[in-house]
């Protein structure tokens, strides 16, 4: 057990060496220079926002960015291994395809924590240069961010278990885009009441709602997200890793690499 | 790096803000800005930026608050009539958004050239806020000032402000000058109470600026009916109309300036003696 746990964290240390080798976190600098320029600028242009746009700004970054790696590191993540061959030497080491699968997903999940701290941290010190409060209350929209994106990259490793890198590219990015609109899915009842509800909340199920990650607007408000809604987010979180990476392992499990 | 290639770049690095100087030379340095707007709805943006409707609305209220800028300093024909549409994606987008309510409101409600001079649709906006925001106490009291301030609905503003009054939190004052409005139908001493508290609660900005000189426009309104009165003091006492502001000094009638707050001078109709604010004056509004 404790055996296989190691070769997992070593899967994911070298994943995350990985994307830092692919200049992933190269990403920071475009969101350093973001966020000095917004500093700098918005106090001038907003008319009494700097403060709540700054927030905004960071946190829409931090979505944004960790989306685009999640998906496009993350459906690269597996396929390339396959695509390179370097995947046979692995698997022929005492490595079961189930750590090497976990671990890079623990990798590139690192990397993804690592990236949103550092743009926190940069957040917050843009705040505190432009004579604002560090708002710490800003983790309650950076956390379930955080958990969205590890729901992505689930995705990416599933559908790039099952096909090519780039179709499982289109397939992630299609997912998280329809699972920001689950709300519309939602409310077809009410602009299309001739759609049976059945297949209405049958859609609703079956799709991640990457709402219930989204607290940006209450947090750059300075609203609390309260501790139990943030509870309940983490446990659909946990629920959806547990159904998307059980099935991407299945698939991987299954492929036959001859 | 060979010295050919370094030379090229060298080249290449230099033509670009030379080619830049020459196209602000023909096209000048501030053109014309494209007045397109094409999405109307924020029900359409909102659906466009799923997770991101915040910052879409801090882009367009940043594009607002520039629109306003540019249209009151370089257009002729001010016509603002992107106003509006860009007031109501930002505030689809983000309901919170209460400086969006606030200043929107006086951007279309002030008369040109100031503003749009649309003060029915200020407080529209207004009352959107009002519905988005129940627990804002200022955007009922900006409500009620409207009603007052552009419209000269004393009742209308009294009962927004009454209301205003009960939300927890509300300024103590609320209810005295409801109830001043009601008493008196509304004189210059609550536009001026009106003005001071927009002066007081704003920071350092165009509301703020805007609030400073219609206090300014007070004071020259108080001082050109302090001028009529020496006008018919004078006629009074002499049994004519002074030909020049300057012969009520003469006649120890009047001892302060002849110039509004805004250093312009007064203007004077010997024939029916009427003072007045001349419309080259910043100090001048429409009646």
């Amino acid at each position: 057990m404790r055996a296989g746990v190691n070769r997992t964290l070593a899967v994911a240390a070298n994943a995350f060496r990985e994307t830092v080798r692919e200049r992933v976190l190269y990403n920071l600098v475009f969101f350093a220079i973001l966020m000095t320029l917004a500093g700098l600028l918005l106090g001038q242009l907003s008319v009494r926002q700097d403060e709540k746009i700054l927030k905004d700004i960071g946190l829409a970054a931090m979505d944004l960015f960790g989306t685009l790696i999640a998906v496009f590191i993350g459906t690269g993540l597996v396929s390339k291994e396959i695509e390179r061959r370097s995947l046979y030497p692995l698997l022929a080491k005492p490595l079961s395809r189930g750590e090497f699968f976990i671990g890079k997903f623990a990798g590139l999940a690192f990397t993804l924590f690592v990236n949103l701290s550092v743009m926190l941290l940069a957040l917050m010190l843009t705040l505190v240069l432009t004579q604002r409060r560090p708002d710490l209350g800003l983790l309650g929209a950076v956390y379930p961010i955080f958990l969205g994106l590890l729901l992505t990259v689930g995705f990416a490793m599933l559908f790039s278990s099952v096909t090519s890198s780039t179709l499982a590219a289109v397939l992630t990015v299609g997912v998280v885009i329809v699972g920001r609109y689950a709300d519309v899915i939602r409310g077809m009842r009410e602009v299309a009441p001739t759609i049976p509800p059945a297949l209405v909340n049958a859609l609703f199920t079956i799709l991640p709602n990457y709402a219930n990650f989204d607290f940006k607007s209450q947090v750059a408000y300075g609203d609390p997200v309260p501790a139990g809604l943030l509870g309940w987010s983490t446990l659909y979180a946990v629920g959806w890793l547990g159904v998307v990476l059980g099935l991407g392992l299945a698939s991987f499990r299954s492929r036959d690499f001859q | 790096m060979s010295l050919r290639l370094a030379l090229a770049l060298a080249l290449a690095a230099t033509l670009v803000p030379l080619s830049q100087d020459r196209i602000d030379r023909r096209a000048g340095v501030f053109r014309a800005q494209e007045e397109v707007l094409y999405l109307w709805s924020g029900e359409n943006v909102k659906r466009l930026v799923p997770g991101f409707e915040n910052i879409a609305a801090d882009v367009y209220w940043l594009r607002t608050v520039q629109y306003f800028g540019g249209q009151r300093r370089f257009a002729r024909d001010k016509r603002f009539d992107l106003l509006r549409p860009l007031i109501e994606i930002t505030t689809t987008l983000d309901p919170r958004f209460e400086i969006a309510y606030r200043y929107g409101a006086i951007f279309l409600s002030e008369p040109p050239p100031i503003g749009a001079g649309r003060p029915r649709e200020g407080i529209e906006v207004l009352e959107r806020g009002a519905q988005a925001l129940p627990g804002s106490w200022r955007l009922r009291q900006d409500l009620g000032f409207f009603h007052f301030l552009f419209l000269n609905d004393p009742a209308a503003a009294a009962k927004v402000l009454t209301e205003a009054s009960k939300i927890p939190g509300a300024a103590f004052w609320l209810r005295t000058l409801a109830a001043d409005l009601l008493a008196k139908g509304g004189d210059r001493a609550s536009s001026r109470q009106m003005w001071r508290q927009m002066f007081e609660q704003a920071e350092e900005g165009i509301i703020r600026e805007n609030a400073r000189v219609r206090l300014r426009i007070l004071d020259s309104l108080d001082t050109r009916d302090r001028l009529a009165a020496a006008v018919a003091e004078f006629e009074r006492r002499e049994g004519r109309r002074p030909a020049r502001l300057e012969e009520l000094q003469a006649a120890r009638l009047w001892k302060g300036p002849l110039e509004d707050a805004a250093g312009v001078r007064f203007g004077y109709d010997a024939a029916t003696g009427r003072v007045f604010i001349p419309d080259t004056s910043p100090m001048w509004r429409p009646d």
